[in-house]
């Protein structure tokens, strides 16, 4: 079992400590300071986010996503194709992300990751994981000016970012993830995203993750087993998705949210230990993550940091009380 | 006044630069509260008279005061406080409030500005008010045993404040619910608590909601107990008249034609056609026209710009029509 992150985590703090982050954007508008000053910060921003995890517990971490001004664009703006447009309200929450627009063929040009990956894998105390949003989830929310369907969006972006992960397998991290918030939405498009899932996992050896949440699964944990997936992330705080894990294939590892992201309100210690060990149950301890429902970035840093304190407490109770 | 096709606006106007330099200023304690005060008044002014001279017909007071229209009551409810900095996109962020005990109404908090905002012009300003359920989710929520007590108890606290601008003379009342319409389970919980906020009161009541998928949660959406809803229709092409239409509306609109988002001004022609659209299926009396949303990021010479070509259009299509 491995205590782990869904993806980003607050990139400023509250005071006394400085928002370094936020100055050095600002000061790079007024011209006071370069982009590279400006990327020196991210890189230490990104340090300090890597040891508050590892501080708090967490056994297998991730960059943060310092450097990411959403979960669409640090991806889709780097791919050939593809255009920057205004803002939209990402699914239910209060935070915003800019739809890219498809306006000519999707195409991979560069490594988009590998630079931050290896930085942050060589500045941690502990192992890090990669984690890309999938295809199917920046399919749906770019604007389709270009394809004539929104499978051949989704196929153009899975070719795409089939090539960023195996750029980055050639670094060698413990698992590649993909996070698919998108297809919790529209659950009738399982099948579809199988298809667009075996495109994205072509020719990709090692273990790949996917991660659902902002609503139950449904059969898109089946059709991620079928495309290939190797690990299955869901949200466990949302009543009946554990069940509907056992009553389906049996992921070879399952990553369970057991702790809610979206609130401040601290869990019980005790109700998170029995989440973690419904999830063992199920899975077995060996082949099991654990982590927040969703990436941590919807709470201020201080709270963040508490709850995966505390969400790390309820996995320690459950080790105990499995020995 | 003219009888149909009044023209108006969301709520929001950007602050000037001038008053958003005060605003960090009193943040920082570089400049009093006294000196803030006055410079909010002045900007207030300012934005009646623009809305004046753009010939608008029912006014908004502009929120130069609020930071942001969860933030200012957070600020002021008791049982609510603001709290950590959360990333809303790219580099800007916000402090999300937080409901920590039980909320309270030891009002009024909006009355003091609406009555100065009136007191600068004979047309009507509306009374601005963020509704009970967007002002619970756009919080961090640690007290009430449940989403749906903490919902009802903010409607109880809303309604002090719609009673109090009612009672204070205003004539419209805006409660804006932008975040009702993105979770679709609990369209039924913010009608109901908009029934708490709107019972008995006579002047008219309007709701804001943007950033939805309308089209299938339409029925359930338009039992919000209010006079009018205002919708943005711009953005997304009219395409929301077709279902209002076809499932039948019997409600005032406001008919959001503008979009707020792009610094690309509509042609007259454009808006005049969005008009016509919803003409075809609802009486001129029935219709305000006004922006998609608020223009709180737009400079006031491109929210004038914008204003500008919405107002010429409606000037011809009341002529065309023969309306009053
Ligand atoms: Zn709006």
């Amino acid at each position: 079992m491995l205590v782990t992150v869904v993806g980003n985590y607050p990139k400023i703090p509250n005071l006394p400590r400085p928002a370094r982050l936020r100055n050095a954007f600002a000061r790079l508008d007024r011209g006071q300071i370069t982009p590279e000053e400006l990327a020196k910060v991210e890189d230490e921003v990104t340090i300090e986010v890597l040891k508050e995890q590892a501080d708090a517990g967490v056994e297998l971490l991730t960059d943060g996503q310092v450097r990411w001004f959403d979960e669409q664009t640090y991806i889709a703006g780097k791919l050939g194709g593809v255009e920057i447009n205004g803002l939209i309200r990402f699914f239910d929450t209060n935070t915003y992300y800019r739809e890219p627009i498809i306006n000519g063929p999707v195409a991979w040009r560069e490594p988009i990751l590998i630079r931050d990956y290896a930085f942050a894998r060589d500045n941690a105390s502990r192992p890090v994981k990669p984690v890309l949003t999938g295809p199917y989830t920046l399919a749906r929310l770019c604007r389709n000016d270009h394809y004539s369907s929104f499978e051949d969006v989704a196929f153009g972006l899975a070719e795409a970012l089939n090539a960023e992960a195996k750029a980055l397998a050639a670094e060698d991290p413990p698992l590649i993830q993909f996070n698919e918030p998108a297809i919790t939405r529209h659950p009738e498009d399982a099948r579809l995203a199988e298809s667009i899932w075996r495109r994205l996992l072509s020719g990709l050896s090692g273990e790949t993750a996917v991660s659902f949440y902002f609503g139950p699964p449904g059969d898109a944990v089946a059709a991620a087993l079928n495309a290939g997936f190797t690990t299955v992330g869901v949200d466990t705080t949302i009543p009946g998705v554990l069940d509907a894990i056992a009553a389906g294939p049996k992921p070879p590892k399952l990553a369970a949210g057991i702790m809610d992201s979206r609130t401040t309100r601290l869990e019980d210690v005790d109700v998170l230990a029995g989440h973690v060990e419904a999830a063992a149950a199920l899975a077995g301890s060996d082949n099991l993550y654990v982590n927040p429902n969703i990436g941590l970035e919807f709470l201020p840093r201080e709270q963040a940091q508490a709850k995966l304190v505390r969400l790390v407490e309820g996995v320690n109770k459950a080790r105990g009380g499995a020995k | 006044m003219s009888k149909g096709l009044l023209t108006t606006s969301v709520g929001s106007f950007g602050k000037p630069p001038y008053l958003a330099k005060a605003r960090s200023d009193h943040a920082a304690g570089r400049i009093s509260a006294e000196d803030l005060d006055k410079l909010t008044r002045q900007a207030t002014q300012e934005i009646i008279d623009l809305q004046v001279e753009l010939g608008l017909d029912i006014l908004v007071h502009g929120e130069m005061e609020r930071g942001d229209m969860v933030a200012y009551f957070a600020e002021h409810f008791p049982g609510m406080s603001i709290g950590g900095l959360v990333r809303s996109y790219g580099n800007r962020y916000y402090h999300k409030p937080v409901i920590h005990n039980e909320l309270r109404w030891d009002g009024p908090y909006t009355v003091d500005m609406w009555k100065y905002a009136q007191s600068l012009t004979d047309r009507p300003v509306k009374g601005m008010l963020t509704g009970p359920y967007t002002m619970v989710d756009w919080a961090f929520e640690e007290y009430y045993p449940s989403r749906r007590d903490a919902v009802l108890a903010m409607a109880r606290v809303v309604r002090e404040e719609t009673l109090a601008l009612q009672d204070a003379g205003a004539r419209y009342i805006q409660i804006d619910e932008p975040a009702a319409s993105v979770r679709f389970d609990d369209i039924d919980l913010a009608a109901e608590a908009m029934g708490i906020v709107t019972e008995g009161v006579t002047a008219k009541t309007i709701t804001h909601i943007c950033y939805g998928d309308f089209a299938p949660v339409y029925d359930q959406l338009i039992r919000i107990p209010v006079d009018q809803f205002d919708l943005e229709m711009a953005n997304s092409g009219y395409d929301l008249l077709d279902v209002m239409r076809e499932k039948g509306f019997d409600k005032e609109v406001g008919l959001g034609v503008l979009d707020v988002h792009t610094h690309k001004v509509e042609t007259v022609e454009e808006v005049v056609a969005g008009i016509k659209r919803a003409l075809e299926f609802m009486p001129p009396e029935r219709i305000y026209v006004d922006p998609d949303c608020g223009l709180k990021t737009r400079t006031w010479e491109e929210s004038a710009d914008k204003i500008r070509v919405m107002v010429e259009a409606v000037r011809r299509v009341k002529a065309e029509y023969a309306i009053e």
